[in-house]
């Protein structure tokens, strides 16, 4: 089979602030001048460059993680990949057929029945009608709606249009994958899924694109990690340590600064050291892993620490704060941090999110918050199934001597 | 295969060949998006309105019934032929034409979600509008022969060039429609202005009258009409069993320029769509 890889060569995209006011009497000259001549590659009044020279290249076999801040221009540069925008300056070349998990369910039209909008978005796809026939059952079996097939798709839940939107997709034998944001539709099975269908189409060696806030999954799946802010590449390397990096982007300037002057504290930086105290993303579970939490705060203020560890999967594994566990640090005023460490982290292998907040002396109302903002991955040989990994012994007594039909004396067998 | 995917996938700004290869070569690669895209529309209509085709001759049919009592009773026109046969066949031709374009200036707005979303070509909108209209224009030429057959019109030797007139037809369409669909995308206005220039067309074209009565240089001006040569050749063919007139080859060379311009124009706008809407 021809591998195909994605080469982004130098793109640059620009757009336009506010509204256009065009009038109709413009109309000729504007048709003329689109047609004759592409977009100008320097800034006019009211432009600016959303994606300012980017340029990488995913090799076969490679799952690029994309992250970065909302407006950092990921979403632009996935639109650009799919030909849907085409750069202002710069190229951009897909070898072979883009399959996207991108708006799986977008051709969908409410009146037709699912078969007939199976054949609709297949096609869209890039699938033939023979390739679509012939897959049919296996795209409907897989979906799970098989019983309301031939109902119009305006009686279906959302997450019954999704799941044959996904399996449509998931039945494309593509030779480049675009992913954004699936992982966040659905319910836990669905997402499951999604994922297991993306380590096949990785394992199988076809290039995948994984734009993404969903930083545990971008851990879980990814082999390389790009962090993009201002439409700049910030880093393109190792996944652990570009997650790190991403967590260098100041995340005050997006989220949090109208918080900070209301409740008088917030967040600073926060950090998840290792045993050498440096910063890290894969942790050993018998290793100690210290939850650093900078604060910053403009009035004196009494106030409890809490972390929150949650599963990639979002099973909430552990509430901490320190109200509950009778530690008071008196009244806070300007900067400092906070550790909270483990000494012996007990968690299964996989991938985790750190939710982190200061809380009001009563521990009740949150002062600041940062919700599932720091992932970090566990790796050991464990091969327990859940989500904690329990201290523990085994002990075996034989009562062998014991008649025959005498009930097991309550023994571990 | 792999080598020409690729080749059609780059996307930096290309050479004027270039585009003319990806137009022709995207046509070919997304067919089965532009049959899907015609089935959708036309099983919608069908799944939507009660009475499904029959629009697409009740129209006409009520229309040429008007014009008839005009034509025949108010003011007697003579036409060469009897009225009713004259007003319906030019009816039905006109009637494609204008609700091909009717279907085409929305087609790209009233798909939002798709162009803004997917990518595929974006001429198959309007091109699929038209193949919805033809298919309405196939449906609606039974009853035109069951009123040849009422008026004993006798077939010609000329019915051979029928095809060729639909092409030429189709062709005018749909330049026209890419164009309004465009349009549209970037100029609301385009939809009203639309409804009011297709009216004002429509008695500018030999569709109740021959236009040539008009005389002068209001004549002259409207001799210009490809439209006005189409429908003629139509009844050509249809009715009168006679070859089409020269205007006709006129009309086929403006409407293959002007599919070539359009499309072209359409093709290098394309990628500005999903911004616009």
């Amino acid at each position: 089979m021809a591998r195909s890889a994605v080469v982004v060569e130098h793109i640059w995209k620009k757009f336009r602030r506010g509204e256009r006011h065009d009038s109709l009497r413009d109309l000729v000259p504007s048709l003329v001048r689109r047609a004759l001549r592409p977009q100008p590659a320097t800034l006019q009044r009211e432009e600016f460059w959303a994606l300012r020279d980017l340029s990488f290249t995913v090799n076969p076999g490679e799952a690029l993680g994309v992250i970065g801040p909302n407006g950092a221009g990921k979403s632009t540069l996935l639109k650009i990949l799919s030909r849907i925008l085409r750069p202002t300056v710069g190229r951009c070349v897909l070898g072979g057929r883009v399959g996207s998990l991108i708006e799986v369910a977008a051709a969908f039209h409410p009146d037709l029945t699912g078969r007939e909008n199976v054949f609709l978005q297949g096609a869209i796809m890039g699938m033939r009608r023979a390739e679509i026939a012939r897959k049919f059952d296996d795209i409907v079996d897989f979906s799970g709606v098989s019983e309301f097939i031939d109902t119009p798709v305006k009686r279906y839940s959302s997450g019954m249009n999704a799941r044959l939107g996904f399996s449509i997709a998931a039945h494309l034998d593509p030779d480049v994958l675009l992913v954004d944001e699936v992982l966040s539709v659905g319910d836990a099975g669905f997402q499951q899924q999604c994922v297991e269908r993306m380590r096949q189409l990785i394992a199988r060696g076809i290039p995948v694109v994984f734009v993404s806030h969903n930083l545990p999954a971008v851990l879980q799946l990814c082999t390389r990690v790009m962090v993009v802010d201002h439409g700049t590449v910030l880093f393109d390397g190792e996944p652990s340590a570009g997650v790190a990096e991403y967590r260098r982007v100041p995340w005050a300037r997006t989220t949090h600064a109208a918080s900070h002057d209301a409740r008088g504290i917030m967040i600073g930086r926060v950090q998840l050291l290792d045993d050498r105290q440096t910063d890290a993303a894969v942790f050993a579970a018998s290793s100690r892993l210290t939850v650093r939490i900078g604060y910053e705060a403009r009035l004196p203020v009494r106030g409890h620490f809490a972390v929150d560890i949650y599963s990639a999967d979002g099973v909430y594994c552990a509430g901490i704060n320190s109200r509950m566990d009778r530690r008071d640090f008196g009244v806070l005023s300007g900067r400092g941090v906070v550790d909270l460490a483990f000494p012996r982290l007990s968690l299964l292998p996989g991938c985790y999110v750190i939710s982190v907040g200061i809380l009001d002396a009563q521990g009740l109302g949150p002062l600041d918050v940062q919700h599932r903002a720091y992932p970090f991955s566990v790796a050991s040989d464990e091969r327990d199934l859940g989500v904690v990994h329990l201290e523990r012994a085994w002990r075996h007594e034989s009562y062998a001597s014991v008649s025959a039909g005498a009930p097991a004396a309550g023994g571990l067998e | 295969m792999k080598t020409s995917v690729s080749a059609s996938q780059a996307m930096a700004a290309t050479s004027v060949l270039g585009d003319l290869r990806d137009m022709v070569y995207e046509q070919f690669e997304y067919r089965e998006v532009l049959r899907q895209m015609t089935l959708r529309d036309l099983t919608l209509r069908y799944k939507q309105t009660v009475m499904g085709f029959g629009w697409a001759v009740l129209m006409p049919l009520v229309n040429t019934a008007v014009f008839s009592v005009i034509f025949t009773r108010v003011a007697p026109l003579d036409v060469g032929m009897a009225y009713p046969l004259y007003a319906f066949c030019g009816l039905l031709a006109w009637n494609f034409f204008a609700s091909a374009l009717r279907f085409s200036v929305t087609s790209l707005t009233s798909n939002q979600i798709l162009v803004s979303k997917i990518y595929f070509p974006r001429e198959i909108f309007p091109i699929a509008a038209v193949l919805v209209a033809l298919v309405d224009f196939a449906v609606a030429m039974v009853p035109l022969a069951a009123l040849m057959a009422y008026y004993h019109v006798p077939v010609g030797a000329s019915l051979v060039l029928l095809p060729v007139v639909i092409a030429i037809h189709v062709i005018f369409t749909a330049a026209i429609g890419l164009l309004l669909a465009m349009g549209n995308l970037f100029y609301r206005d385009v939809k009203y202005l639309f409804e009011v220039a297709i009216t004002v067309w429509m008695f500018a074209t030999s569709v109740l009258y021959p236009v040539e009565r008009v005389g002068g240089r209001l004549g002259t001006l409207l001799g210009l009409n490809p439209m006005t040569a189409v429908i003629d050749a139509y009844r050509s063919v249809l009715l009168l069993g006679t070859w089409p007139s020269s205007a006709l080859t006129s009309a086929a060379i403006v409407s293959i320029a002007l599919l070539a311009m359009a499309w072209f124009a359409f093709h290098r706008a394309e990628f500005a769509f999903a911004e616009h809407l």
